[in-house]
């Protein structure tokens, strides 16, 4: 007989958490002082504490010490890809800068020979370069579309 | 192994966030710092050695495919550990049982042949116990017993909750004894 409100099977239910430092500090203290009156219910922790122990004796295989050497090949050719990857968008990109600045060079170029003809507007530079910009970021937005 | 005081050691939060920057050797460091324990933990799951590393390897891997999206919710260890888990059930479902090896480890003492034979037999009990609990409790138990997590690490190793790790901790426990009871009575451990 013993001096507390919790019975055996219920405790029993609370040995694994007990055991393992898991229940909080009123749960523990529950546990402990059943545990305090009850002999079986602390043979039953000692069996239990025993069998976990028979479970820790069982030995792994030491890992290949060839696996972080794998795993690091296979990381450095995933990051090159990625690199690769990357230097061809950016390769790309700086092509696509190359045809609208031409482009951009044409017209203003284009635009002073029709000058002779029609007559041309005092900010016509200012004019052709911001094409070349516009030109320049519909290409972006093109290439970034297409994507 | 033993750190050195004099040097403070990097702790996994700090070389995450080098990786993350790019800094392959701080990956490494943390391939290092999991492999055993990860390997250890698909091992006893699986009892394979070469589909253990196979995993582990593809585990980390995938980590460093991931790792630009890990925050930090939980440590780097217990991340890792998920995606191993994910692919370990994944294989295990695709998998016949008849399929896993088992394999024999060399014996520790060869100057006492007796112990050795001792010891083997207890760790066959105990791995073919393990073997009988569905992977659910298989995994609670060993994350429990060989990888000494708390319930709220296990829970984040296996995408659940800390009350149902108890739940499955208790029944595996319950489970496994029940085997080892058997073999007790039969005089095998
Ligand atoms: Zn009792």
């Amino acid at each position: 007989m013993s001096n507390h409100s919790m019975n055996c099977g219920r405790l029993k239910r609370l040995l694994p958490p007990f055991l393992d430092e898991e229940l909080p500090g009123r749960m523990r203290e529950v546990v402990e002082s059943h545990l305090a009156s009850c002999p079986v219910c602390r043979a039953e922790l000692e069996a239990l504490r025993a069998d976990m122990a028979l479970l820790e004796q069982v030995r792994t295989p030491e890992v290949s010490p060839y696996l972080v050497i794998r795993v690091m090949a296979e990381v450095r050719q995933q990051k090159r890809t990625a690199q690769r990857g990357f230097a061809r968008l950016a390769g790309s990109l700086a092509a696509a800068l190359v045809v609208a600045v031409s482009i951009g060079a044409g017209v203003l170029f284009g635009s002073g020979i029709a000058g002779t003809i029609t007559p041309v507007a005092e900010n016509s530079t200012e004019e052709a370069v911001s094409y070349v910009e516009s030109s320049a970021a519909d290409m972006y937005a093109m290439m970034a579309g297409g994507d | 192994m033993l750190s050195n005081p004099e040097v403070p050691v990097i702790d996994d939060a700090d070389l995450v966030r080098k990786a993350q920057a790019g800094d392959l050797g701080a990956f490494e460091e943390l391939v290092r710092r999991h492999q055993h324990g990860l390997f250890s933990y698909l091992y006893r799951m699986c009892r394979n050695s070469s589909d253990a590393e196979e995993m582990a390897q593809a585990a980390m891997v995938k980590a460093w495919e991931k790792l630009g999206g890990f925050r930090g919710a939980s440590s780097f260890k217990t991340w890792l550990y998920r995606i191993g888990t994910n692919l370990c059930f994944n294989l295990r479902s695709r998998r016949k049982p008849t399929e896993e090896l088992h394999e024999t480890m060399a014996a520790p003492d060869s100057e006492r042949p007796e112990a050795a034979f001792q010891q083997k037999l207890r760790e066959e009990a105990v791995r073919k116990a393990l073997h009988c609990l569905p992977e659910d409790q298989r995994a609670a138990l060993v994350l429990s017993v060989y990888q000494d997590m708390s319930y709220r690490e296990i829970a984040e190793s296996l995408g659940k909750s800390v009350r149902a790790v108890d739940s499955l901790l208790f029944r595996a426990r319950t489970n496994v004894r029940k085997v080892l009871a058997k073999d007790r009575a039969r005089g095998i451990i």
